[in-house]
């Protein structure tokens, strides 16, 4: 496996592998994404959706594949499905903490304007573990931004919130797009949410990719009439 | 990465001031642990209780050279080694059984005569308790070697009237020892009388019959020089090897420096593996150990910082407990340099261990559980290393050479160079266990 940054897409990974054990977990999967791009993560599952992205993250290392691009290392922000802060510190100290682990000038700065951007300074100085599961999320993002990342990398970010919540998270996420033509990565198991939000859909099953393109082309691939009926279609024909 | 490993060891200082409950909870508990320990060690010094039935109810006494001696005597010399309660037989099986004596002692009826006859001697039997085999053992060494005093002291006195007697032989006189009287001639009488009575023969003309008092002559001076020899003989019989035993140096006593060893190591273990352990698996809890290895910190860096933070805190409170200990106690605490680098020494091996325990376990509840549940065992090994298994074992575990480390630094006058090999030995344990914490967190990372 190798990893290098040089010029291309934001992220390019090629034939990536992870094994436990002796099992696949992921097996041969091809990823790419340019800047400003959403890409929905798509399967069922135990489909190897957050092996892909743990290994996207740098958190796990691939047993082989290649993977190169700005949108890795350091330039990636990781927002796992579970709040990954500090729970007995406070909103604003996590803040804080993450921005000076990630090299900030002035990690106080940084922290309150994510504060401000994240609508989370009413909580600045609320320990997290007092805060509700939509703010929590907040947070959780708002530390993956502290290293100012040009990809954001997030393992079903909406799985636990309510659908006001949810719509207020994609809210934020788009205004990132587009105001910092940030790319998204990000994993569902909502087919109407990756038809949704992503540009491009990526269909894992069984650790290999089954579909990857449009909503459209789904839908045009499998003959059905809307996303989630190709993607049942698609879960049937690979059965 | 030393700057933000210094970033997350200010974070995890402000965690554990901050969480009030689990300062008190990690600190405290070892605290409280180690001043049991430290009182348990020292009640070793107290006298043990032993129940004391007396059989001979005649009264009777037995003259030992000025002096008569009864079971009482007896009682009131052994009373000097054990806290002696007088019960009755019944009495004393209860107490023995609910655990208020550690020991029965009967003296047998007749004890005064049979002592008087010296035909046999008497028998004084001695029942421990069955429930505390060690202590049972201890009490019986106690009772033997207090028996055996009061014997040397009665054998001492058997032995200046046995000299007595023989400087009456030599010099003549009356004699009142063991039960007898009457009037002894005395060698040197016998001599002057028998010298008078060649004289005598010699004068009228009676050589040979002089002569003939000769070999009586010469037994009486033989006898009398080789019973001179009596007194040394006697004296190194009643006392074939003499025992010294020179007081430990003042401050220095060994079993008030091994109680505060012992509480020392007890705290600093407990505090050092357990903030180790809960420091490091609190990351994985919280989910950000994820984060913090995707280039913030290397593996090695963040088990560094974690083991680093366990030994400081161990640090402080040891410091702390050896300043209580210098000022109100009167253990002698000096050499403030060493003691540093053995607390610090011994803070980063207790902090890799407990670091090992967190990057193995998967919750901080299952590592404190198991921080708790090896180290006990462990420390208690550390402490009494009389197998060689126990000893051997130690010695791959910090518990054993850090209580060393700290005996040494209290009951040694003088700083002995094995020191510095203990705080050697701790530094490589730290490193072996430091080492094998990051191999096992990377892999645990990477499944």
């Amino acid at each position: 496996m190798s990893t290098t940054t040089a010029g291309g897409p934001l992220l390019r990974g090629a034939g990536l592998a992870k094994r436990y054990r002796g099992v696949a977990a992921l097996d041969g999967v091809d990823v790419d994404l340019e800047p400003g791009e959403s890409l929905a993560l798509l399967g069922p599952n135990g489909a190897g959706k957050t092996t892909l992205l743990r290994i996207l993250a740098g958190v796990t290392s691939p047993t082989a594949g290649i993977l190169e691009g700005a949108g890795t290392g350091r330039g990636v922000g990781w927002v796992p499905q579970r709040p990954a802060v500090y729970h007995r510190l406070t909103a604003r100290e996590n803040l804080r903490l993450f921005a000076a682990l990630e090299g900030a000038g002035d990690p106080d700065a940084v922290a309150d304007r994510l504060l401000e951007r994240a609508d989370l300074l009413e909580f600045a100085g609320r320990p997290a573990s007092e805060l509700s599961t939509g703010t929590l999320q907040r947070l959780n993002l708002s530390v993956a931004l502290a290293g100012a990342p040009v990809l954001l990398l997030l393992d079903e970010p909406t799985a636990t919130l309510s659908p006001d919540q949810r719509q207020r998270l994609w809210a934020w996420l788009e205004d990132l797009r587009r105001q910092e033509r940030m790319a998204l990565l990000f994993s569902t198991q909502s087919v109407d949410e990756a038809a949704e939000r992503g540009d491009r859909m990526l269909v894992l099953v069984r650790g290999r990719v089954a579909f990857a393109g449009t909503a459209d082309e789904l839908s045009a691939t499998y003959g059905a009439d809307d996303p989630e009926a190709a993607f049942l279609a698609l879960l049937e024909a690979v059965a | 990465m030393i700057r933000n490993a210094a970033r997350l060891f200010v974070k995890d200082l402000r965690l554990l001031v901050r969480g009030r409950a689990l300062l008190a909870l990690l600190v405290g508990y070892p605290l409280l642990v180690a001043v049991l320990v430290a009182v348990a060690l020292q009640s070793g010094e107290k006298r043990p209780s032993v129940a004391f039935v007396n059989l001979d109810t005649s009264g009777r006494t037995v003259q030992v050279g000025s002096r008569r001696l009864g079971v009482e005597d007896y009682a009131r010399r052994l009373d000097e080694e054990v806290h002696l309660e007088r019960l009755t037989p019944d009495e004393a099986s209860r107490a023995l059984d609910q655990g208020r004596v550690s020991a029965v002692l009967t003296i047998p009826a007749g004890f005064i005569s049979d002592l008087q006859a010296g035909v046999k001697p008497p028998v004084i039997t001695v029942q421990t308790s069955r429930r505390s085999p060690i202590q049972a053992d201890a009490i019986s060494r106690r009772l033997e070697s207090a028996i055996f005093r009061v014997n040397q002291s009665l054998a001492r006195t058997y032995v200046d009237q046995t000299l007595q007697l023989v400087q009456v032989l030599v010099d003549g006189g009356d004699i009142t020892a063991f039960t007898r009287s009457g009037h002894v001639l005395g060698l040197t009488e016998s001599k002057r009388l028998v010298r008078e009575l060649q004289t005598s023969l010699r004068r009228s003309g009676r050589r040979d019959l002089a002569a003939r008092l000769d070999p009586l002559l010469n037994f009486i001076t033989q006898a009398g020089v080789n019973l001179d020899l009596a007194n040394a003989a006697a004296q190194s019989l009643t006392n074939p090897i003499r025992l010294r035993i020179p007081p430990a140096p003042k401050g220095r006593e060994p079993l008030t420096g091994f109680g505060f060893a012992g509480a020392l190591l007890v705290s600093l273990g407990l505090i050092g593996t357990l903030l180790g352990a809960s420091a490091l698996s609190s990351e994985r809890e919280d989910g950000t150990l994820t984060r913090l290895r995707r280039g913030l910190i290397r593996t090695e860096g963040l088990v560094g910082e974690k083991v680093g933070f366990a030994a400081l805190v161990a640090l402080v409170v040891g410091l702390l407990l050896l300043a209580a200990v210098a000022i109100f106690t009167a253990l002698t605490v000096d050499r403030w340099g060493l003691w540093i680098a053995a607390l610090l020494a011994a803070g980063l091996a207790f902090g890799a261990f407990g670091v090992l325990i967190g990057a193995l376990a998967r919750e901080t509840r299952t590592a404190l559980l198991a921080t708790i549940m090896l180290a006990l065992p462990l420390i208690f090994l550390g402490l009494f290393t009389d197998s060689p298994v126990a000893s051997g074992v130690s010695q791959v575990f910090p518990f054993g050479p850090a209580f060393r480390s700290f005996q040494t630094l209290l009951v040694e006058p003088s700083v002995p160079a094995r020191l510095g090999l203990k705080i050697g030995q701790l530094l490589l344990l730290g490193l072996a266990f430091g080492g094998v914490a990051a191999v096992a967190l990377r892999r645990r990372a990477d499944a």
